[in-house]
Order: structure tokens, then sequence, then C-alpha cells
């Protein structure tokens, strides 16, 4: 339901026969891949929330690899990105790593070393994905709370009794109690924790 | 006639011998008054009687001072006496020692100076008492003369022997015996006695294996009709020692053109050419060495190149396998990684012969060069090194470029070095900034120029100062050497090595080319 899009491995290379072997080698596995030779171009094709992962050469001329992992945090991408770098590029790589790169991977490299990495990615991915995409539901749900309901969750959450909650909001003890079936229905929370936990993640994130 | 042997009595009084006749007198007078040599007549005494005008001028004295005078004042002091002794003896015994023969004697001057003189002595015939006849000649000059030859020639010979220089005639026709001069000897290990020999067959015999023909070639333009000869050449004497001869020849001849003699001059110029030889080989190093060091400075650029097409064949490789373990396999995609496999290890093993080439301690050999396709060819190289510093690389190719005569090899080191501290001068630079460009010019005087232009920050004037000095540099790394000995390339080239500032912020370096005579026409 959530894949509607097949996650694709984007490949970033200046070096058109490092990028050629790439997108052999992704295509011999059948993963779905598009290859771009400017961070610039990737930037263009807006590709960055599509679900998958960016292999990214960091050493390119014009914009560097960590100039476009830059420009992607700026816009807030989740594209997961494995570096590959070159003989002593290692003080780049951690650069890259504290950034949020997932991995990198150094040239030449075993196929399967770089498959595994990308298998990775592509797992972080989709679990970020899958975590976005429940949060997006929990902020629709209380979205379609009644003001009175979300007075009612806050309190709620914060661990307040009925009794407590009816004194505050100044309701009696049964409207208090048919505004909270109210929000655990419309939030389809199978129970108090369940509740607390959604709005938790939800609050997490927002801040 | 009168008997010289029978002694005559002293009785003739002075002027007795006088002749009679007036006339006859005067023609006498003039006669020894025309003479060059001085003629003085003396009488059996040894009293001058006859002094003549040339006497006076190489004596210094007036006839009438000395008439009637002992002839023994114009001699110095041993002679004086020895004189009177030979007159005494002569007319005692008649026994000549001077009469008729002619030496060489010592005469005094008027004012005490003693000269050099011949002298040759007649006795009159038909008088009694006898008188006798001196011609005397001034032979100062001649003696100086004789002293400066000789002293020219031991000159000559030691003048030789320093700038150990040997010379000689050989005679085509042998008409006269030829010359050899000892220098010529010593230099080709020969003992001085030992003269009659033909040079050239000497020398054929000596030559050095690898220069016989050029010998040869040498001899056989002496007997042209040009008839010169100008050959540097290695001989190997008798005792294994190698020398280098310069030998310039010349061939005269007579009013019909035929050849007479061969005259020539050889020169040992050993020593010259061994430390030529060695600082070539020293300047050759150096330059190889600065040359490894760019290399060096550029290794991580260099890696680079070579571990992209590695890294795309072992992509390209693993990729095959995987297809053609695939049960949906298709041949295309496995041909077309195959293909690419060997593209790319081409790619690689072109990065390496570049390199190689550039490296390769090789002995430095011109042709003629274009320019252009130089810079093309440094391309590979070069956009290593600007690649890894995010550098671009513009190449500005005048169109109809001219060739020159160069070393491609150390043309390339020259704009490499230029371009490594371009790139250098840029590191702390905006990217945006960071450009090289390299362009080439025709310059009207029959030169290329070749240019290479950044956007750093400048020079310093402190630096410039100091910039073509060996080991200076402004780099951590750096040996120092490279703008030196790019200069000493340029140069050796007939070529000129400056810098100037760059509109608006920057440096550029020019170096200039004389353009080959072939193609300065184009």
């Amino acid at each position: 339901m959530i894949k509607e899009i097949k996650p694709t491995v984007f490949v970033v290379d200046d070096d058109a026969a490092v990028r050629d072997s790439l997108r052999m080698l992704l295509k011999s596995v059948g993963l779905p891949v598009e290859v771009f030779e400017s961070g610039q171009e990737f930037l263009d094709a807006d590709r960055d929330d599509r679900p998958g992962c960016l292999v990214l050469d960091i050493r390119m001329p014009g914009m560097s690899g960590l100039e476009l992992q830059v420009k992607l945090n700026e816009r807030h991408s989740i594209l997961p990105i494995i570096f590959i770098t070159g003989h002593g590029d290692v003080p780049m790589a951690v650069e890259a790593m504290q950034a949020g790169a997932v991995d990198f991977i150094q040239k030449p490299f075993r196929d399967q070393d770089l498959l595994d990495r990308i298998n990775q990615a592509l797992e972080k991915d989709a679990g970020s994905r899958r975590m976005l995409a429940e949060r997006n539901m929990i902020r629709k749900r209380l979205e379609s709370l009644t003001p009175r309901e979300k007075e009612v969750l806050d309190l709620v959450v914060a661990g307040k009794a009925n009794k407590v909650i009816a004194g505050d909001l100044n309701l009696s003890q049964r409207t208090v109690e048919i505004h909270r079936a109210r929000v655990m229905e419309k939030m389809e929370a199978h129970s108090l924790a369940h509740l607390v936990r959604m709005v938790l993640e939800v609050e997490r994130t927002d801040d | 006639m009168h008997d010289d042997n029978h002694p005559s009595t002293a009785t003739g009084a002075r002027g007795a011998a006088v002749p009679h006749s007036n006339e006859a007198e005067l023609e006498f007078k003039a006669l020894l008054d025309a003479a060059v040599d001085a003629i003085i007549v003396i009488d059996h005494r040894g009293h001058i009687e006859q002094f003549s005008l040339s006497s006076e001028r190489i004596f210094g004295y007036s006839a009438a001072e000395v008439i009637g005078q002992n002839v023994d004042v114009l001699m110095p002091k041993p002679y004086q006496a020895e004189h009177n002794a030979y007159m005494d003896r002569y007319q005692a015994t008649g026994e000549a020692r001077i009469i008729g023969i002619g030496r060489e004697v010592k005469a005094r001057r008027k004012d005490g100076s003693v000269f050099s003189c011949e002298l040759a002595v007649g006795k009159v015939q038909g008088v009694v008492p006898p008188r006798y006849v001196g011609f005397i000649r001034d032979i100062t000059l001649r003696k100086l003369a004789d002293e400066r030859l000789r002293r020219s020639e031991s000159e000559l010979r030691l003048a030789q022997q320093l700038a150990n220089l040997g010379n000689y005639v050989e005679h085509i026709d042998r008409s006269e015996p030829d010359y050899h001069s000892p220098q010529l000897c010593r230099i080709l290990g020969l003992d001085a006695t030992d003269l009659t020999f033909s040079l050239r067959d000497l020398l054929t015999r000596l030559a050095h294996p690898a220069d016989r023909e050029k010998l040869n070639e040498a001899f056989a333009d002496l007997a042209s009709p040009a008839g010169a000869f100008d050959c540097e050449y290695r001989v190997v004497l008798g005792d294994g020692t190698t020398r280098y001869l310069h030998h310039i020849a010349q061939v005269t001849r007579d009013a019909h053109g035929t050849a007479l003699k061969h005259i020539g001059t050889v020169h040992d110029v050993t020593d010259r050419r061994q430390s030529e030889d060695e600082a070539r080989q020293l300047q050759e190093r150096l330059t190889h060495f600065s040359r490894l060091s760019t290399m060096g400075e550029m290794a991580a650029g260099l890696a680079h190149e070579i571990n992209q097409p590695l890294s795309a064949i072992a992509t390209y490789a693993q990729a095959c396998q995987r297809f053609v373990r695939s049960p949906t396999r298709d041949d295309a995609d496995v041909l077309e990684a195959l293909e690419q496999i060997s593209v790319q290890a081409l790619r690689a093993g072109e990065v390496i012969r570049r390199l190689r080439n550039f490296v390769k301690n090789r002995e430095v050999k011109r042709e003629p060069v274009d320019c252009n396709r130089l810079l093309d060819d440094l391309r590979t190289l070069a956009e290593t090194d600007a690649r890894l510093h995010n550098v671009r690389l513009r190449i500005d190719a005048a169109a109809g470029l001219p060739t020159v005569y160069a070393d491609p090899i150390q043309l390339q080191q020259v704009v490499l070095n230029l371009v490594r501290n371009a790139i250098d001068a840029m590191s702390e630079m905006p990217e945006s900034r960071r450009e090289v460009v390299l362009s080439t010019v025709i310059r009207a005087e029959g030169e290329i120029e070749i240019i290479v232009a950044d956007r750093g920050s400048g020079l310093a004037p402190e630096a410039t100062e100091h910039l073509f000095n060996p080991f200076f540099t402004t780099k951590s790394g750096g040996t120092g050497l490279g703008l030196a000995i790019s200069r000493s390339i340029v140069r050796a080239h007939g070529g000129r090595l400056w810098h100037t500032p760059n509109e608006v912020s920057g440096a550029r370096f020019h170096f200039t080319l004389p353009a080959s005579p072939a193609s300065k026409g184009e």
C-alpha cells in the first residue's frame, strides 16, 4: 500500500565509466537505477523525495558530493546517502558521516560490499518512510479532533484522571468520559499506552 | 805587383797611397760614401786613412776626428788588444786571421756603446806599405730580430704546450719535409723522434670507432674544392686513454689551384669536453629529479586517475558475473560490460603510459613540436591534479601555430610545473575562481608564446625577487627547483620565461620559443 513507487538507487558520479558500471551492476541484480553526472542534475530532477538511496561520488568538479549532501539536508530529504571515496579521502568521509551519511565505500570495491550497503540503505529508507507515513496518519487523526477533545487528550496524555480533568475543564465527569471515548476512537488507539505513544511520537518530531 | 809576404818598412808618409789623380780620388770618395756598410781604410800600422760617410753614421765619429788614429778606438776592450796582436802577427808571418774571411765582432761607438757587426777585411793590392779596407755592417737589428724569432719560437712552443694545441704542415708533393709540432706529438702520444708519419693514416688508426666515419668525411671535405677541415673526434691512444680532439685544417694551393700542403691545428679539448659532459649529465639528472618530484606532488591525483578506470573495470566485471549467472540473462548486457572493461583498461594504461613517458630518464631529443598538440597531450596529466583540487583547466589554442624545435618532454615539464604552481596558488580561493587558462599565442618576431594564467592571490613582491633561484620555495613540500629548471630549459631552447600580474588577480607565467625555421612562414 505504502510502496507504490519501487525504491530506486540514484547514482551521482562525474566519471562516465564509474557511473555506467554502477548502472550495469545494479541492473544485474534487478535494482531500478537512475544515474546523474552532477549534483545539480540530480537536484534539478527532483528525485530526493522518492524512495530509494543515493550512491554519491564525494569528489566531483563543480558541486562536490559534500555540497550536494548539504543541499539535500536543506531540502529535508531523508534519502540515505552512500558515499564513494577514493584513496586518502578519509577526512572527507568523516565529514560526510557527521552530516548524516549512512555509509561510505572506497573505490575500487567488491560488488557485494556495495550491494549490502545499498540494501541496508534501502531498508533504512523504507523504515524512515514507514515511520513518516505513520506520523502523518497520527497528525491527520489529531486534526480530526474537536478543540474540546484536544483539551481532553492533552490532559489524558499528561496522566490526569477523569475526575481531575472534569475539574480542570469545568465539565461533568460523564462528559469527560464521552470525549475520551471519542478521542480513543478517532485516534484508533487500542489502549491508553498506545494513545500516549502516538502523541509523543508526533510531538517529538514537531518541535 | 807587390808581394804580400814581403815585410815592408814603415816608410810611407800618410796619404802616400792616395790616388794621384784628383778625379780618381773623388770617384773613390763617392764610392765610399754611397756604401751602406761602413768602409774604413787603414795603413799597415792600423792608422785610419779613410772613414766613409756611413762610418760616421754608424760610429758617431766624424772623419776628421778619427783619421790618423789607431783603428782600435773603434773596438771595445778585449778586441783592441787582440787586433793589435793580429796586425803584428800578420806583418811578421803573413798569417791571416780575418782577411778574406769575414766574421762577427763587437765594435764601439764614439759614445762608448758596443754593438754587433759583421766585419770583412781586404788588403789593398799593389801598394807598399800595405793598406787594408774594412767593411763593417751593423747587425744590431738583425741580431734583435734573430733573438725575437728565437724567443717567439720558444713562446709558441710553451703556448702550444699550455693550450694543448699542436700544429703541423704536410706537403702533399713531398717537396719539403713535413712539420709536426712537438706538442702535436705529445697530444698523440708519440715519441718526438718519430716524426715521419702521415697524420691521416695515424689518426684513422687511432680514431674512436664511433668517430671514424666522421673523421673520414672530414678528410674527404679537405680533399674537396673548398678544402676545409673542421672536426671534433675522439682518439684512443696506445695507453688506452681517450682524448677529444678539435682538429682544423686547410689546404693551400698554387696559382693553378694545385693543392700544395695541408696546414692544421689539433687542439686537445678533453678536459673541456669532460667537464661539459659532467655538467650536462648533472643538469639532466637535476631536470629528471625535478620531473620526478613534480610527479610526486601529483601522486594523489594520478592515483585517483588510475583508480577510476580500475574501479569501473572491477564493477563491470562483477556485473558481468551476475549477468552470466542470471537465468534471464541478456547477452547484450554481458557484451556491453566486456567492451567497457577493455575500454577502461586501455584508459588506465594510457595514464600510465603518459606518466612513464614523463618520468623516464631519457636522452634529450629535439624534434618539431606542435605546442597546441603538446598541451592537449599534457591535459591527461595536468587534469588529474586539477580535478583533485577542484580546479578547471581551460586551453585557449591559437590557430595556425608554427611548430617549434624542442624536446617535447622537457616542454611538458615546464608547462606542467607552471600548471602545478597555478593550482597550488588557488588552493585558498573560492571554487568559482579556481581556473587555470593555458594559452598559445603567435608572436610577430617568429616566436610563439605559451601563457599559464591563474586567479590566485598573485605573487608577493618579496617572492618575485627570488622566484627563479634554486631551492627557493613558498610551498611546504616544494623542492624549489621547478621554476629554476623551467627557466633553464626554456633558455636552452632559445626562449625566455617571465611573469606578469593577471588581470584582476593572480599571476601569468609566459615563455617564448623560437618557431622552427621551416614553419615560420606559415
